[in-house]
């Protein structure tokens, strides 16, 4: 086994994980509100979310090597280059996804994957290796409308359903709602899985081209689609339980309407926009529906000041990742060839192991996501589930929990 | 400015079909819950509910077409697969 070859081999792997993070990341974009309402236990949930993942994965036709094709400039450079810049890119990515998470604010992670990219490429390439015009239009636009486009419809959606439903039975609403709520989440499933999956698959398969072992007019490999496909799948079902806290617990208090209201208008407006050409972020989305749930309902508090952080998070997604993208291609090219790899992937791994270890310090899991929200991502102890959800028990933290910064 | 004109162009779209599926399914699924509760009288007795025809063909109606709504979203994804592996060209 040659240099190149572990080289590439490296390079598949973070890709897989970055894969993987971004399903665990994004299971909260459909499940979040089905969770936080009881339509569906937790566990469930997330095991619908896996399987729609799964499928969807395997529904998506990319064939071409486009990775963030009109964002990053990447036809100039080949072999160890381009698999250098496409690692340090994934590995931004996947740095920035578990920041996210482990603070449980739902984030981009095509902005994750796109801003670490962008690094590597403007650190080996300069400012031609960047198309900012496609940067302003794919991403910085799209992310400013989408949580609009997204509030408007579900504060439509959601005043127009409490005022037909208004002296309808409390009991035929909830079972009903619930009903639709996971019909349209499961749709926000399988687009996610269409649209995500094969953004890594791209991504290997960039890096097979690179590494001479496919030329870019072949057929995407079998296993590519399928170790994907898994990545992905597994990431949802290990469920961002932080990222579906936030969502389903800590922006608006949701009941079963507001719940259908919020997924019909995310799984309308990502099926119309990624046909239309106007790339608006699942997350994005997904977040801007669950506000107009709360903008919509009267009486419903949003809670601006856990918005606010949202939106700050966005705006430094791009600039945050693209500095981890840029700092791992430097050290990787500092040290060089096959060493200067393994490096950057130990560092990877130290640091994902680092933020995990941080977040079992005050776990988040299927028990304690729908805790009432007392100011923070972390429940207070001693307080029971809602009566939504009778299934979840009091958060058994394994030691007092701490309140410290990551609470703030 | 080809950006800009571009972006709204595909943006009054996004929010034209946003509000009328994302916002009218819903409410026409709303719609059917209303009818169906409306048309229907509880015997807390006997716990049977008994149902007017006429509420329960207007609700059944209402979620037709939120299924046939959902069941196109499906096929809508489905749709690049489709024709590229069986040649099935939907939309």
């Amino acid at each position: 086994m040659n240099a190149e070859l572990i080289v590439l081999l490296v390079v598949v792997v973070t890709a897989l994980g970055f894969d993987f993070t971004n399903g665990f990341h994004d299971t909260g974009n459909a499940m979040a509100t089905s969770i936080a309402t009881g339509a569906l236990k937790p566990k469930v949930a997330v095991a619908l979310s896996a399987i729609l993942n799964l499928v969807g994965a395997f529904l998506s036709v990319e064939v071409a090597a486009t990775v963030a094709k009109g964002v990053v400039n990447l036809n100039s450079v080949g072999g160890e280059d381009l698999l250098f810049i496409v690692f340090a890119g994934l590995v931004g990515g996947i740095i920035w996804n578990l920041a996210t998470w482990l603070f449980g604010i739902p984030s981009s992670s095509s902005h994750a994957l796109f801003g670490g990219l962008i690094g590597a490429a403007l650190a080996s390439l300069g400012m031609n290796g960047v198309e900012w015009g496609g940067v302003l239009s794919k991403v910085v636009i799209p992310a400013l409308l989408a949580p609009v486009v997204a509030g408007l419809v579900a504060t439509a959606g959601t005043w127009m359903i409490y005022r037909i439903t208004r002296g309808v039975s409390d009991e035929t609403k909830d079972s009903g709602f619930r009903l639709g709520q996971v019909g349209s989440a499961s749709l926000v499933s399988l687009a996610h899985g269409t649209n995500d999956a094969q953004k890594t698959m791209g991504v290997i398969f960039l890096a097979l081209v690179a590494h001479g072992t496919l030329n870019a007019d072949s057929d995407m490999p079998f296993w590519v689609k399928l170790s994907c496909a898994v990545a992905i799948a597994l990431g949802t079902y290990l469920g961002g339980w932080r990222v579906i806290r936030t969502l389903g617990k800590g922006l608006v208090e949701i009941a079963a309407p507001q719940g259908m209201a919020a997924e019909a208008s995310s799984a309308a407006i990502i099926l119309t926009s990624s046909h239309l050409g106007l790339p608006l972020s699942t997350t994005h989305v997904a977040t801007g529906s669950i506000m107009g749930t709360g903008v919509g309902r009267r009486g419903a508090e949003v809670r601006w000041g856990v918005a606010g952080r949202m939106a700050v998070a966005w705006l430094i997604t791009l600039p945050s990742a693209a500095l981890v993208g840029a700092v791992c291609w430097g050290i990787a090219q500092l040290i060089g060839g096959l060493p200067g790899v393994l490096a950057v992937f130990a560092i990877l791994l130290l640091l994902a192991g680092w933020m995990y270890a941080r977040s079992r310090r005050q776990p988040i899991d299927s028990s304690n996501v729908n805790a009432e929200w007392d100011g923070g991502l972390i429940p207070a102890e001693d307080i029971p589930g809602p009566p939504a959800n009778p299934t979840p028990a009091p958060a058994p933290a394994a030691e007092p929990a701490p309140r410290d910064n990551v609470t703030a | 400015m080809d950006l800009l004109s571009k972006t709204v162009d595909s943006l009054w779209q996004v929010v034209a079909v946003g509000l009328l599926l994302g916002a009218g399914l819903p409410a026409i699924f709303a719609l059917g819950l209303r009818a169906l509760d409306s048309g229907s009288t509880t015997d807390p007795a006997a716990a049977t509910t008994t149902r007017k025809p006429a509420a329960v063909i207007a609700a059944g109606t209402c979620f037709a077409v939120v299924v046939v709504a959902i069941i196109t979203g499906i096929l809508f994804v489905m749709q690049g697969f489709l024709s590229h592996t069986f040649g099935i060209e939907i939309f």
